[in-house]
């Protein structure tokens, strides 16, 4: 016999009384579980949306301008003195406080050329980080003369200083396929692939490897563009382009994906009404754990005033009435945890607008229940202390 | 030479304010209980003789006086102290059997056992051998509503005793049962007494004095019978009329 036989014999007879405390407990952490888990599964797959933008920061270089604008139409730019990034300010990006959650750094330069004659946008770039950075780039036709490995992926592509890539819209308008030779502002290039279409504007670029472009265009070193892809699910991105800012102060720091960021304050709008609901429903439970126990301690006057009599000390009672909360609320918190997981898997979609499924977070499932479990002895320690302190004499009815 | 009383009262007084009314319960009570004596206290109702097996007890603090177990001044004890005293010097027997309902026969004789050192093996092993001593060994798995008045007594019993303590408090342990039970547990009561055990019992029954070695009356408050001895009423002796004074 010891305390804790008393207390599983004590709510294995009081089987409603027990299942409610359960219920009640478990009701509340089911929503908070569920709750919780619908925002993380939410900020999870904002997170990963932010990531497939690609790039979320762009740095282009700061112009000492004015922008004309009418009723929200921009006119044009006045620029005064337009300011130079290069490739050396590239080391600056990583050294910022926050570089760790720095991904992929793709610096570009951006020009208009000829080819085969005609106007279009060629972009030099570095093709491991810039495909990297950007994987819903794939090739539609490969030079058969490449190796089988960079047909593959682009990000494997090693261009060579006269290959070209072009989009899909290039490529048809101009009748060119990999393998083709067209003429760059009077340069022979080899279309080393052609991209399938991507259904935006890349379709109608051309890309040829960093140096080159900076040659052709007479600008060595110097970069018309960085697009930088940062771990924005772990970091604000504003912070990051603050950092930015001051690492590189002739660039013109621009955090993109704004209408993922408005879908994140969205989310963090819904985690605050969330957060709300969680702390009303376990301030619920834990009203309902207090009015049971101490409704049991009102039924069990008699049986403490016995306790007392035959030599349990106040701490003992206590113990007795903390450990029946802390089982009930253990078991109610493994109930919700498996009943909230259930809820944020299934119905995400309805919660927070989520396509994915919740993620079941076994490695929560202790700590909620021991959290529950303590909240619910929390609860009950003010009919601990009335047990506690019960007259064993009136307990008895001596008199 | 040894000591030989167990339970020594001085002029104990205790007034209860119910409803604001001052209700006095006990007017200087002092006796003496030696060492394995068994000892009725009768009185009509309201006489105060609850009032002092509490105290006695030490559930219910005098509101003068003072009260000795084993020369040890029970009230100087802290609450929390004076509950490990009732575990080891004391055992209860209520009325109405108190066992705790949903606890077998063999876990309300550990109940006492509870907080103590032992362990789990030795705790069972101690009920079992004091369930069998008051005969319901056979029943030591049954609920106490499987089980008879009787029965129910007997194991209020062993869980009154089964941590060996000095001193048996028993309140109106027969008034539940019927007059062939009832002598049938004031014969425990007897066998448990010849061992050495001391008990005091507050009965209204007259037919349980006869089991006693003496009988305390109380009278509003009031001891009005027994010897005496250097000042305190001790006892009325033991005999035929042992039961003078009781209702």
């Amino acid at each position: 016999m010891s305390l804790y036989k008393i207390v599983i014999q004590n709510l294995y007879r009081r089987k409603i009384g027990t299942l409610m405390l359960v219920i009640g407990q478990a009701a509340g952490i089911a929503i908070a579980v569920a709750l919780f888990m619908t925002v993380d599964a939410a900020r999870l797959e904002l997170g990963n949306q932010i990531d497939e933008f690609g790039a979320n920061l762009v740095i282009v270089p700061r112009s000492e301008g004015m922008e004309l604008s009418y009723g929200g139409t921009s006119i044009s730019q006045v620029s005064f003195e337009l300011m130079r990034i290069t490739e050396a300010d590239l080391p600056q990006i990583r050294e910022i406080p926050d570089g760790n959650s720095i991904n992929v750094v793709s610096p570009k330069m951006v020009s208009t050329a000829e080819l085969n004659g005609k106007p279009v946008i060629l972009v030099g770039v570095l093709p491991n980080r810039e495909f990297l950075m950007k994987p819903w780039f794939e090739f539609a036709a490969v030079d058969v003369s490449r190796p089988e490995e960079e047909a593959k992926d682009p990000v494997h592509m090693e261009l060579e200083s006269d290959n070209l890539l072009i989009g899909a819209a290039v490529a048809e308008a101009m009748d060119l396929s990999a393998g083709d030779l067209a003429d760059l502002n009077g340069t022979v290039f080899k279309v080393a692939a052609v991209f399938k279409t991507t259904g935006s504007t890349e379709d109608g670029l051309i890309y040829a490897q960093l140096p080159v472009v900076q040659e052709l265009v007479g600008k060595p070193q110097e970069l018309s563009m960085i697009e930088i892809s940062a771990y924005c699910n772990e970091c604000p991105v504003e912070e990051i382009a603050a950092q930015l800012t001051a690492a590189l102060p002739n660039g013109r720091v621009t955090a993109l994906g704004q209408a993922a960021l408005l879908r994140g304050e969205t989310i963090e709008r819904f985690a605050l009404i969330a957060n709300l609901l969680a702390a009303a429903a376990l301030a619920a439970a834990i009203l309902l754990v207090l009015t049971l126990m101490t409704g049991a301690v009102s039924e069990r006057t008699r049986e403490i005033g016995i306790f007392r009599a035959i030599g349990f000390r106040r701490s003992h009672i206590m113990q007795i009435i903390l450990l029946e909360a802390f089982t009930g609320g253990f078991v109610g918190g493994l109930c919700g945890f498996l009943a909230g997981s259930l809820v944020a898997a299934t119905a995400g979609f309805y919660l927070a607008g989520i396509t994915g499924a919740a993620a079941w977070q076994w490695n929560l499932l202790l700590p909620i229940a021991c959290g529950s479990a303590l909240l619910a002895a929390a609860a009950a320690l003010t009919p601990a202390i009335k047990a506690a302190s019960l007259d064993p004499l009136e307990a008895l009815r001596f008199i | 030479m040894e000591n030989n009383t167990l339970v020594r009262a001085e002029q104990l007084t205790k007034t209860y304010y119910p409803g604001g009314e001052p209700v006095v319960a006990l007017r200087g009570v002092s006796f003496r209980i030696e060492r394995g004596e068994a000892v009725a206290v009768m009185g009509a109702s309201g006489s105060g003789k609850s009032t002092l097996l509490s105290i006695i007890g030490g559930l219910n603090p005098p509101g003068g006086g003072e009260i000795f177990i084993d020369d040890l001044d029970l009230y100087s004890l802290s609450a929390e102290r004076r509950a490990d005293f009732r575990r080891e010097y004391l055992g209860f027997v209520f009325q109405q059997f108190q066992l705790i309902p949903y606890l077998t026969a063999l876990e309300n004789v550990m109940l006492p056992l509870t907080t103590t050192a032992y362990s789990g093996q030795i705790k069972k092993e101690m009920a079992a051998a004091v369930l069998e001593r008051v005969g319901v060994i056979d029943k030591s798995r049954r609920l106490p509503n499987e089980l008879s008045g009787g029965e129910q007594e007997r194991v209020a019993i062993a869980r009154a005793v089964v941590n060996a303590p000095p001193l048996l408090l028993a309140d109106e342990p027969t008034g539940s049962l019927d007059s062939r039970t009832a002598g049938e547990i004031m014969d425990l009561f007897k066998e448990l007494n010849n061992s050495g055990l001391t008990i005091l019992m507050v009965t209204h029954n007259p037919d349980n004095c006869v089991y006693m070695d003496r009988t305390i009356t109380m009278q509003d408050g009031m001891l009005i019978s027994g010897d005496r001895e250097e000042g305190l009423p001790v006892a009325i002796p033991a005999g035929s009329d042992r039961c003078q004074g009781g209702q």
